[in-house]
């Protein structure tokens, strides 16, 4: 009797631990996606974002262990446009998860609804560097692009978990509304800049400037994945001190040395700014990741 | 009125080969189409103890597809063109790997049809894979440079496990040739009685140490009747740990790789160890263009090594081989590579061979597994 009372406790002790399960689990290439997904998804959902937010989603090692982390994932919700294209063919099959492979109902490519930017026109050649065939695929750096993802996505989860469609429908709702509210700030604060030119170190930042109006004057690679030669630094340096750029923007995952360079040769100043959540520790949410953007951007164009 | 009726008419006439050909042109469709893509090597080697011309020459082209066959199946194929080994004409045309896998069933990959096979881990990577422009010498004395390739079927089971573990089991056919054909693959399964069909089993562990660095165990074994009466078996076991820092991945990183063989014949009056060996490598990247790495290597009764020397002048018997390597990688999609090893066996003959090799890849090339 003694012992049945241990081990009644022990088992009632264990299941308290035991964490509380989502009624859907859902995975992300991108950690802007799994923001979007835990605001629509809110109390029925777990998410994990393979791609950290200071990794280069174009560059993502396919290690087993992400395969593993997906092997039970109900939703795989893709970035598209072949951004991931370069780590998740070996990491969707290797997961063994017949509900979130491509065509299924679990798979989720995020880009379906959004307007693209540079499709290119015509033949398409490597010569152009390292190009993504269909299009910009960075428009997570457009605020209102999340909103098309967050109803989207609850469409998918409505569609997969019908019991909570409503919550899903609501969350959604909320988070298209808080994100139209916070974006009419964010345009506040940047219009006295609008037509103020930027260096990007790559292609992904034009979703942003095309909303708020800013410039994008080039980039410190000279084409997509192709790190540049000191004789470009040179001439970009030189360009930018003609037309007066002031500002140069890089990412955690691209070489800080290479674009502080640039700045310095041509008089500005580089920034490091977030692209993706979780990009610098303040970023936790798509929210506080543009609010980190455009606080940086209007202490650099305001040259504080 | 009549001629603009006749005017009418020999218009509409002029419209019937042009409505024919557009309707015809619409009912072929190629939206469907596999990727495709093609990868090319090209070798200059100086190895003054070889009977092999110095220069520059064709060392292979790949020519891959892929696609989805519907809901349940995928399909790839790579087909190689090669220069034959003994005379350097670029005659060789072979069906490398053609195989289908389905992702349909919970927690197992099915592969079936002509494969490279999932044994070990230098085995698994294609030539312009490597990480050195050799193979190490224990890969051609026991499955073959480019490991054992083979029809047959394969599964891999995902564990449920807390940590990545995959049993992979296959069954092939029993086989004589080498990948030219030529009859010397050194597994010898060169049976073609009922029961000698080859197997394989494979144990891949993989434990994250932290965010940017991961450890691999792996143990493999494949097994089949020779003609000999004898069984003929490949044991192996792989140890890698690997380092790429996720805010500079395409930029810094490290791997350091070591795996042994080993090939024995048996039965249950006889066991004959054939032969064994190991290679430790370690490779560094320096930056997004630049790769280095060193390779030692040793090899107990090492055979010719006649992909690269049909003169057979290579080094045998106990080898040790060092090599170091650098590579330069103009973008994702072109590299050159230079490398100088130093080999030497017990009877104290030396190989010295400098090698610069140039990888090109065109269209679309599957991302290479971790």
């Amino acid at each position: 009797m003694k012992y049945a009372k241990a081990w009644i406790l022990l088992l009632l002790s264990w299941t308290l631990t035991l964490p509380a399960f989502a009624d859907l689990k859902v995975a992300t290439s991108l950690s802007d996606l799994a923001s979007v997904a835990e605001a629509v998804g809110g109390k029925h959902v777990s998410v994990i974002s393979l791609c950290k937010g200071y990794e280069d989603p174009h560059f993502v090692p396919a290690k087993p262990s992400l395969m593993k982390a997906i092997q039970d994932a109900d939703i795989f919700v893709s970035v598209g446009l072949e951004l991931d294209g370069g780590w998740l063919p070996l990491v969707i099959p290797g997961s063994r998860n017949p509900k979130i492979q491509p065509g299924s109902k679990g798979f989720v490519d995020a880009s379906e609804g959004i307007s693209v930017l540079d499709k290119p026109v015509g033949t398409v050649s490597r010569a152009e560097g390292d190009i993504h065939p269909l299009g910009n695929p960075h428009y997570y750096a457009d605020p209102m692009n999340l909103t098309i993802v967050a109803d989207h996505l609850a469409d998918v989860f409505s569609d997969l978990d019908p019991a909570n469609a409503a919550d899903y429908s609501a969350n959604a709702k909320d988070f298209d509304g808080r994100m139209e509210k916070e974006l009419k700030k964010w345009e506040k604060e940047l219009k006295p800049y609008k037509g103020s030119p930027v260096v990007t170190y790559h292609e992904n930042f034009k979703y942003f400037t095309k909303r708020f109006g800013l410039k994008d004057f080039g980039t410190v690679e000279p084409k997509p994945g192709i790190p540049p030669s000191p004789r470009y630094l040179d001439e970009t340096a030189a360009a930018m001190k003609e037309a007066g750029v002031k500002v140069v923007l890089y990412q955690p995952y691209y070489d800080a040395d290479t674009a502080q360079q640039l700045a310095r040769k041509a008089g500005a100043t580089a920034y490091l700014i977030p692209n993706e959540v979780g990009g610098v520790d303040e970023a936790k949410d798509v929210f506080s990741k543009f609010d980190y953007i455009v606080s940086t951007l209007a202490k650099a164009f305001g040259g504080k | 009125m009549s001629r603009f009726k006749l005017f009418l008419f020999i218009g509409a006439l002029f419209c019937v080969p042009v409505l024919s050909q557009a309707q015809t042109r619409s009912i072929i469709s190629n939206l469907a189409n596999p990727a495709i893509g093609m990868s090319a090597l090209f070798l200059g080697q100086a190895a003054p103890n070889l009977n092999q011309p110095y220069g520059i020459q064709f060392q292979e082209a790949e020519l891959s597809v892929i696609s989805t066959v519907d809901p349940y199946w995928t399909l790839a194929a790579n087909l190689v063109f090669a220069a034959d080994p003994t005379n350097g004409v670029p005659d060789i045309v072979e069906a490398e790997e053609a195989y289908a896998t389905t992702d349909s069933i919970p927690n197992i990959q099915i592969k079936v049809g002509q494969m490279r096979t999932t044994f070990g881990k230098h085995g698994l990577l294609h030539t312009h894979a490597f990480p050195f422009i050799q193979a190490p010498i224990i890969m051609g004395n026991t499955i073959g440079f480019e490991g054992f390739k083979d029809a047959g079927l394969e599964a891999a089971w995902l564990t449920p496990l807390p940590w990545y573990c995959e049993l992979t089991g296959g069954m092939y056919a029993p086989v004589s040739n080498d990948i030219n054909g030529q009859g010397n693959h050194p597994l010898d399964f060169n049976s073609n009685a009922h029961d000698n069909i080859p197997y394989l089993g494979h144990l891949k562990n993989l434990f994250d140490l932290d965010d940017n660095t991961t450890m691999e165990l792996g143990a493999s074994a494949l097994t089949g009747m020779g003609d000999d009466s004898l069984h003929h078996q490949v044991l192996g076991a792989d140890f890698t740990v690997r380092n790429v820092p996720l805010n500079q991945s395409n930029q810094r990183g490290w791997i350091l790789q070591a795996e042994y063989l080993k090939k024995v014949s048996f039965n249950s009056a006889v066991y004959n160890q054939e032969t064994d060996g190991w290679y430790g490598s370690f490779q560094y990247r320096l930056s997004q263009n630049w790769w280095t790495g060193i390779r030692g290597e040793e090899a107990f009764n090492a055979t010719p090594d006649l992909s690269v020397d049909p003169t057979e002048n290579s080094l045998t018997g106990h080898v040790q081989r060092a090599t170091v390597d650098v590579a330069w990688l103009a973008s994702e999609f072109s590299e050159m590579r230079l490398d100088y090893s130093l080999a030497r066996n017990d009877a104290g003959t030396v190989d010295n061979r400098v090698m610069l090799q140039f990888n090109y890849v065109i269209g679309f090339h599957p991302p290479h597994s971790y």
